[in-house]
């Protein structure tokens, strides 16, 4: 827990990140709630449509968290959540587009997001957009004299 | 459920989001008028928890109640969590958040009347 990462970190996660984190965590609560709900009471009907409903959830409490948290490691997980999500949404959406017998029931990611307006597809992209500008710091660049800081 | 009752959370939910909207705009951190405002919100979202119960215990139920509770204990918990996030984050970014969740709010909120709707399969 160095200095420099603790700063790192603390831009990364006030200011506009938290209103994103504020909306993963709503998105993570929503498909949490939804997916159990869909497992506990009527798994059979839609296996894999549940079964992807419960790992998008994960994955959004995961991405919550990382963006929230301090850390490199933090970074690197929310990365790769946001990165996942991305590739989930778009996959998901198109399957859903071309195949739509394979989906029986919704999932958060069912056409791209369109029952949650859209808003799953945007959200990953703000995510990584987010993660970019608040700069990644490499070895090199956290040894150095941290630039000008503004409380 | 009360149709009147939800529109009456929708529209101060909707005033409270244009109203913090306009806070973060100024630049203003979350303030003491911004928490009566969410405490006004929370009371009003109770009663709709209550009333929907009673409601649930008396007569006919939807046919996804499992999805409807959740729904309604969820919203309930919105504005307690803005709270939170106003008294951490000390900037613009506080209302912010109370400005997004105001305008997600009504959303949840049609999506309980369709819970509450939806033709018995």
């Amino acid at each position: 827990m160095s200095e420099t990462t603790h700063t790192a970190a603390t831009t990364r996660a006030s200011g506009p990140g938290r209103l994103l984190v504020a909306v993963y965590a709503l998105f993570a609560v929503a498909a949490t709630g939804r997916s159990t709900v869909q497992i506990l009471t009527r798994f059979e009907e839609a296996p894999l449509a549940y079964s992807l409903s419960a790992l998008a959830a994960a994955v959004y409490i995961a991405a919550t968290v990382a963006l929230a948290r301090s850390g490199h490691t933090s970074r690197r997980v929310a990365l790769a959540a946001c990165t996942f999500e991305l590739v989930g949404v778009v996959a998901v959406g198109l399957f859903t587009l071309l195949v739509p017998e394979a989906f029986p029931d919704d999932t958060v990611w069912s056409l791209f997001g369109i029952g949650y307006g859209f808003v799953p597809l945007v959200l990953p992209v703000l995510g990584l957009l987010w993660l970019g500008r608040s700069h990644p710091r490499t070895p090199d660049a956290a040894s150095s004299a941290p630039p000008s800081h503004r409380g | 459920m009360s149709d009147l009752w939800t529109t009456i959370v929708q529209l101060a939910s909707l005033v409270l989001a244009v109203w913090c909207g306009i806070s973060a705009f100024r630049g203003q951190p979350m303030l003491v008028p911004h928490l009566i405002g969410l405490a006004v919100l929370e009371v009003l979202l109770l009663v709709q928890l209550v009333l929907s119960i009673v409601l649930l215990v008396q007569g006919p139920r939807p046919p996804d109640t499992v999805t409807f509770v959740s729904y309604l204990v969820t919203l309930v918990l919105v504005p307690p969590a803005c709270a939170v996030w106003g008294l951490m984050e000390r900037s613009k970014w506080g209302p912010a958040v109370i400005a997004f969740a105001g305008l997600v709010l009504p959303v949840l909120m049609v999506r309980l009347e369709q819970l509450w709707n939806a033709p018995v399969v």
